[in-house]
């Protein structure tokens, strides 16, 4: 390690352009990680629940649009139908999205309201691998029908690659994707953002988070509220999911991978904080790009590891989980 | 019929047996099952007695196993006398797994940590290939007792039942006694058991210890049973295993333990001899565990308590 | 000698001062309660003196031994027991199993005695049973021995409780809100068996409780704190007239 950094040092001028690239690629990287973890966080607001299983229906999301491409293409051929005349003026990437996200809308919302509302009150551990289980029986199923061949994402654009800056010669590329997915993230962020704070669904979701027996008290209907949040906080993750999907690969056994780095980033953010999963996504993509390469490759893989034990054991709060910014 | 306690002594004379009506692969099924028992065992320790949610089990597990492998394929050393430095691997893990709850890390926050620190121990038999072979796995030679070579799996049959059953005894003991009780205490209310004199921190230390030296032998087992370690022995996957285990037989049950893990070990190799069903495994898994939550909370030892008051489980509560 | 000495007790949350320079002393065979209205500090108070809480400043001295550095289950061994406001019993437990935990510090068999069920282990631990039965059957609730505790009534709860914390004969017993929830005569009941162990058994004890007559009855001493600072001391009859804790409860 040590010589890695002395090499580092040494070679400081060489290496110091690579920099921006890195930290480029690592806040594209990073902006699928704050999705994911903006979607955990958000489900677990609402519901107190951290779902353990969330990573498994994150790349079902992946999977949801890629079964449904073919459909939607069919269906564009069959101009008669409402289907078709709705993707004559849009392109079918995108009505394959949105079927996606609403199909796992459903899924998160019947997930709730069958699996986990019952056992809400029950322990925390029949919870845990109540999620678990829900995880990995999608992921068997996944597998079982799509995972014996390496399948292609549709791609809704031909990949391309711009120079957003030249610095001493060596320039810093971003992908179309990745431009467009921070965009989509950033979107998303401020949507939940104005959904959280301003408007009333926002207040009963926070009124939720403070007490849930409270809430019944004054008359929100918790369970209906609650499924909501699951099909919100799942279709949030599918569409992190469909983005990893095309930067990745379609893969079903990602969902491990996936659920580590969001809970690497909410910890970072502090638990329940919005902005601060999004941070600490991003945080975590640029350190695993940058470490990866400036210290060890090793870092790539270890660094939301390190992340989580290092951040409960010296700060368990993260960065901004203190009590006031629960409550954006 | 009447039953009465002698079922717990007769029924271990009949498993002497086994091997007689066995046929290889069974023996093997057998075997596994045995092995799984321990980490069933260990593991209740953490969850069930001490309630704390904790998915450090699948590294205990792949510590023993490796710390066995690693002493005798590098140190050379009988494989009997690697059982015992396993189990003080499992430990010494088991210690370093309780240092977050030690600073207050509960709930969520420890499942995730613990389950980063099983990832990291993952990725780390991956990365030191030259001690645990790396991705390629590590072979281990065949098993021996004071010179004997266990060639056959009836031969590790006799064995691991040894093992299991004075670990089982002695975890039993341990858990009837006032360090028992100490942990369910704390799994109520920590407070207030600290307020009975209860030094709460060396019984934390002490439950995650004994679980990592538990699942440790088991993973020593594991190491002879298999005869070759990869890493992905140790992935996601066995901490869903081990769950299902301890949730599906009863939390904080010995006998569940033990129920459990027959039944999930056996329930894959049931599956294996429809062919229809064959790459169903997981969603079966999946949707069982679900089904054992939802409708059968306190596992199968409960049902088993209510055919007959013997098999109401001392420790068994939930 | 007094039992437990208090002097100049501060506990800080934040900003905030919840017990503000607090003295007082607590004598063997002597009741003392603490009363004054919800936030007053009572509980906090109880929580420093059982090691809960940290003192920012001032020292709690236990038999002429100082204990504000000791951790909670240290205070507990040197003999100082207390119960709970809500839910102090381990429910997954049965009664007399939680009176075996009340006698954790004095069962002391070895781990490895445990593990050879070594006869001194067995004979040690079957002791314990019998004077945690012989206990339970002194306050008239052997019959629950086996019950698990969530399932009692909140009556024999509180009675389970009270000898668990006396299971081990402490000099001093911190009772938390002993009357809170019973019915009348358990309350009696409860009151008389106070009365006896202060009386025969010489411990002292100090309770908070809101239920007035039960103080003005139980007790030998009535200390009033009201935000964290004490602004009566006195016997029951004194307290019943004294002006200033009037105004602290009916905010005059």
């Amino acid at each position: 390690m040590i010589e890695q950094i002395q090499s580092v040092l040494t070679n400081w001028d060489a290496m110091l352009p690579v920099l921006p690239q890195l930290v480029v690629s690592g806040i594209a990287i990073g902006m699928l990680y704050a999705l994911i973890a903006l979607s955990m966080t958000i489900l677990y607001r609402a519901t107190t629940v951290v779902n353990f299983g969330h990573g498994d229906l994150v790349m079902l999301g992946a999977y949801a649009l890629f079964i449904l491409m073919p459909m939607v293409t069919f269906n564009i051929a069959v101009e008669s139908s409402a289907l078709g005349l709705l993707a004559s003026f849009v392109p079918p990437f995108l009505v394959a999205l949105i079927l996606s996200l609403f199909v796992l809308f459903a899924m998160g919302y019947i997930i709730h309201r069958v699996f986990i509302w019952p056992i809400l009150k029950g322990p925390h551990l029949s919870l845990a691998l109540m999620a678990i289980a829900i995880g990995y029986a999608v992921r068997g199923v996944i597998r079982k029908e799509y995972g014996k061949e390496v399948l292609q994402m549709p791609r809704p654009f031909p990949e391309q690659e711009f120079e957003v800056f030249n610095w001493g010669g060596i320039g810093t590329y971003m992908t179309l994707d990745e431009m467009i997915f921070c965009g989509v993230v950033i979107v998303m962020l401020l949507v939940s953002y104005i959904v959280f704070s301003k408007t009333r669904f926002g207040q009963i979701v926070q009124a939720m988070f403070q007490t849930q027996r409270g809430s019944s008290l004054v008359g929100i209907n918790v369970m209906h509220y609650n499924n909501l949040i699951w099909g919100v906080g799942c279709s949030l993750g599918a569409l992190g999911g469909v983005m990893l999907g095309l930067a990745l690969a379609l893969d079903p056994d990602v969902g491990v991978w996936t659920l580590l780095r969001g809970f690497a980033a909410m910890t970072l953010g502090g638990f329940g904080s919005l902005y601060g999963a999004v941070i600490g996504g991003l945080i975590i993509g640029i350190l695993e790009k940058v470490l990866g390469v400036f210290i060890s490759t090793a870092f790539i893989e270890i660094t939301c590891y390190l992340v989580i034990i290092l951040v409960l054991l010296i700060r368990p709060k993260g960065l901004f989980g203190q009590h006031a910014t629960l409550r954006i | 019929m009447k039953l009465n306690r002698s079922i717990f002594w007769i029924f271990p004379l009949l498993v002497l047996a086994l091997p007689l009506v066995l046929n290889q692969y069974l023996q093997y099924v057998v075997n596994l099952i045995l092995v799984y028992i321990l980490v069933g065992v260990g593991f209740n320790i953490v969850v069930g007695n001490l309630g704390q949610l904790a998915f450090s089990n699948v590294a205990f597990f792949g510590i023993g196993a490796y710390a066995s492998g690693i002493l005798t394929t590098q140190l050379g050393m009988p494989w009997w006398l690697t059982v015992i430095p396993a189990g003080l691997c499992g430990a010494l893990a088991g210690c370093a797994a309780s240092i977050p709850a030690l600073r207050g890390v509960r709930l969520f926050y420890l499942a995730i940590m613990t389950l980063a620190f099983g990832e990291l121990m993952r990725w780390l038999y991956i990365r030191t290939p030259g001690l645990t072979g790396g991705s390629m796995g590590l072979t281990v030679p065949e098993p021996a007792v004071f010179g004997w070579m266990l060639t056959t799996e009836y031969h590790k049959f006799y064995v691991f039942l040894f093992i299991v059953v004075v670990v089982v005894i002695a975890t039993s003991r341990l858990l009837e006694s006032r360090i028992g009780r100490a942990f369910l205490a704390i799994k109520n209310d920590e407070n207030a058991a600290a307020a009975m004199g209860i030094p709460t921190g060396q019984y934390f230390l002490l439950a995650f210890a004994l679980s990592g030296f538990v699942v440790g032998i088991g993973g020593s087992m594991y190491a002879a049973l298999v005869g070759h370690l990869s890493p992905e022995d140790f992935d996601l996957i066995q901490v869903i295993l081990h769950f299902a285990i301890i949730m599906v037989g009863g939390l904080g049950s010995l006998i569940g333990s033990i129920l459990g893990s027959i039944l999930i070990t056996a329930t894959p190799e049931v599956i294996r001899h429809f062919e229809w069903l064959v790459g169903s495994e997981e969603w079966i898994f999946g949707v069982s565990i679900i089904v054992v939550i939802l409708f059968l909370p306190r596992g199968l030892s409960s049902l088993l308590a209510k055919v007959n008051s013997i098999f109401k489980d001392r420790y068994y509560r939930n | 000698m007094a039992l437990l000495t208090v002097t100049n007790a501060t506990v800080q949350f934040g900003g905030l001062i919840a017990v503000n320079q607090v003295s007082f002393g607590a004598e063997p065979g002597k009741v003392r309660a603490l009363i004054g209205p919800n936030g007053a500090g009572k509980t906090t108070l109880f929580k420093a003196i059982a090691g809960e809480e940290q003192l920012a400043s001032g020292t709690i001295h236990f038999q002429d031994q100082a204990i504000h550095t000791l951790t909670p289950h240290e205070i507990s061994a040197r003999g100082i027991r207390r119960t709970f406001q809500t839910g102090g019993l381990f429910g997954e437990l049965t009664a007399l199993e939680n009176v075996l935990t009340g006698l954790h510090t004095q069962i002391p068999s070895s781990f490895g005695g445990l593990l050879a069920n070594t006869r001194s282990a067995k004979a040690v631990e079957k002791a314990a049973t019998k004077k945690a039965l012989k206990l339970l059957d002194l306050m008239g609730i052997a019959h629950v021995a086996e019950q698990w505790a969530r399932d009692l009534s909140g009556g024999q709860k509180r009675m389970v409780e009270i000898v668990r914390a006396l299971a081990t004969d402490p000099p001093l017993l911190l009772l938390d809100e002993p009357a809170v929830g019973l019915a009348p005569p358990v309350r009696l009941e409860l009151m008389n068996i106070i009365r006896r162990l202060v009386d025969e058994e010489n411990i002292g004890v100090i309770l908070i409780e809101h239920a007035i007559e039960f103080v003005m009855t139980v007790s030998d001493t009535i200390m009033v704190l009201n935000n964290g600072e004490v602004i009566a001391e006195g016997a029951p009859e004194e307290i019943r007239q004294n002006k200033d804790v009037l105004e602290a409860y009916l905010g005059r």
